[in-house]
């Protein structure tokens, strides 16, 4: 009786390990191609990889723009004429005056206003950051110009752009690519209407918008140049 | 063989096949999915690093092409007064745009990411973000601040700060991440006082209590601030 249970007992036992073994290998193939997933994914998620694409294409377009330009640049001095160096010059500083905000400019852009309590600098300085992401290349807050390097500071009286009181409402102006600044325009107004101290928060797109305000140019104290 | 026998034979082989069914189903969606997910994570990786190697060759190149402009310019002005005029003009509004190298005392300060709370989940405040960034350099140039660069990126006027979670991108230069070091040249006690002041960027210190965010500076008699070496076109705007 013994002899004949035997072989069928180690049979079945023998089918209970293959059958423990493939579940085992399934399993550990499942947790390590979970495991990869998960390791390949630290840090960054696919959609931000698919935002830093865009953004990387835009800014190796720009830079294409930048080469192109300065190439043109390059092969007018090249030309070795005394006019075409002035004029390379000429066209140089008016547009790092523009840049710098030095001087009035006007152009397609977007106009802001927004009407709070409580708003604070730091807001202020997102406002005009998200515009200047979206392509703004010159901005004025209530007819001050800014640009990045101008101060924006928080006093016990209100926002001060470079020592001048600017209560709001505030009214942004931006000049540059009309509608990535209307896009950039509109996402900021739905955000800040859904800030509770934000009691009016609008845009409208202006096909050619002045900004006659200027910035108060500062010489260097410290810094010295190459 | 009995006839309960067979039956129970065919019971155990049916529920064998449908284990297996159920097996075979589960790998298809859970192993392949996976799989192909990693495929794609791969290939947009890949494309990340395609456009960083092209952004950094375009980079240069601006860098060479500015440096072979500016030996023109002064050669050229060499051979009028009108000309040298205008040159002196472009150089030193170059100089304020931050696109000549500058030097002087300053102050040098770190940015370092802190430790994630142990219930944090997806909340990211342990990290350094494009507004910490964004609140330094603000206030280095409130305070006297006359360049500024981050990460060896010099910020210039149309400068714009953008990213998500700790990626930081500044302007048409790839993303960069902790640790951050932000160099400032210009009134080098004024910057020490502010940065040392509790109330200045409240949010950085809230999170240096809140998750050990790494905010250290100090002065030094002279740092150098690289050139900027990417677009300060402005194509939208007219002056006058």
């Amino acid at each position: 009786m013994s002899s004949r249970v035997r072989p069928r007992a180690s049979r079945r036992a023998i089918g209970i390990w293959v059958i423990a073994l493939l579940v085992a290998v399934v399993a550990t193939i499942q947790v390590r191609s979970q495991a990869e997933v998960v390791r390949s994914l630290v840090g960054t998620d696919t959609t931000s990889l698919a935002f830093l694409i865009d953004d990387l294409h835009r800014a190796n377009d720009a830079l294409d723009a930048e080469k192109t330009a300065l190439s043109q640049r390059q092969a007018t001095l090249a030309s070795g004429t005394g006019t075409a160096a002035d004029q390379v010059l000429s066209e140089e500083a008016n547009r790092l005056r523009a840049a710098e905000g030095l001087v009035p400019v006007h152009g397609p852009g977007v106009v802001l206003v927004v009407n709070a309590a409580g708003l604070q600098a730091l807001d202020l300085q997102d406002a005009l950051n998200n515009l200047a992401v979206g392509g703004a290349e010159a901005i004025a807050v209530n007819d001050h110009r800014v640009v990045l390097g101008v101060p924006i500071e928080q006093t016990p009286s209100g926002v001060n752009i470079q020592g001048a009181l600017v209560p709001p409402p505030w009214t942004i102006a931006a000049i540059g690519d009309a509608n990535r600044l209307a896009q950039a325009a509109d996402l900021m107004t739905q955000q800040m209407r859904a800030d509770r101290r934000v009691r009016q928060a609008t845009y409208r797109v202006e096909p050619d918008l002045a900004i006659r305000a200027v910035v108060n140019a500062r010489p260097f104290v410290y810094g010295v140049g190459p | 063989m009995s006839r309960q026998r067979l039956v129970s034979i065919l019971v155990v082989a049916a529920v064998a096949m449908a284990t297996g069914f159920v097996v075979a189903g589960q790998v298809k969606v859970q192993l392949l999915t996976p799989s192909n997910q990693v495929a794609r994570y791969q290939a947009l990786v890949r494309s990340v690093q395609d456009l960083e190697a092209t952004n950094a060759d375009s980079r240069r190149s601006i860098a060479a092409l500015r440096a072979q402009i500016d030996a023109l310019e002064a050669a050229a002005a060499q051979r009028s007064a009108a000309t040298q005029d205008l040159q002196s003009q472009v150089a030193d509004l170059r100089a304020h745009a931050g696109l000549t190298r500058l030097h002087g005392p300053g102050v040098e300060i770190q940015l370092v990411n802190g430790v994630a709370g142990p219930d944090q989940g997806v909340q990211t405040g342990y990290l350094v973000n494009f507004q910490d960034v964004q609140d330094i350099t603000n206030l280095l140039f409130a305070q006297g601040a006359e360049g500024v660069s981050v990460n060896g990126r010099r910020i210039t006027p149309l400068s714009a700060f953008s990213g998500s979670a700790d990626q930081i991108v500044i302007d048409q230069g790839p993303p960069i991440s902790s640790p951050i070091k932000v160099l400032a040249v210009g009134d080098r006690n004024r910057m020490e006082a502010a940065l040392n002041d509790p109330s200045a960027v409240p949010d950085i210190r809230a999170r240096q209590v809140q998750f050990q965010l790494g905010l250290t500076f100090g002065g030094s008699p002279d740092l150098a601030l690289p050139a900027y070496d990417s677009s300060l076109e402005v194509p939208h705007v007219v002056t006058g």
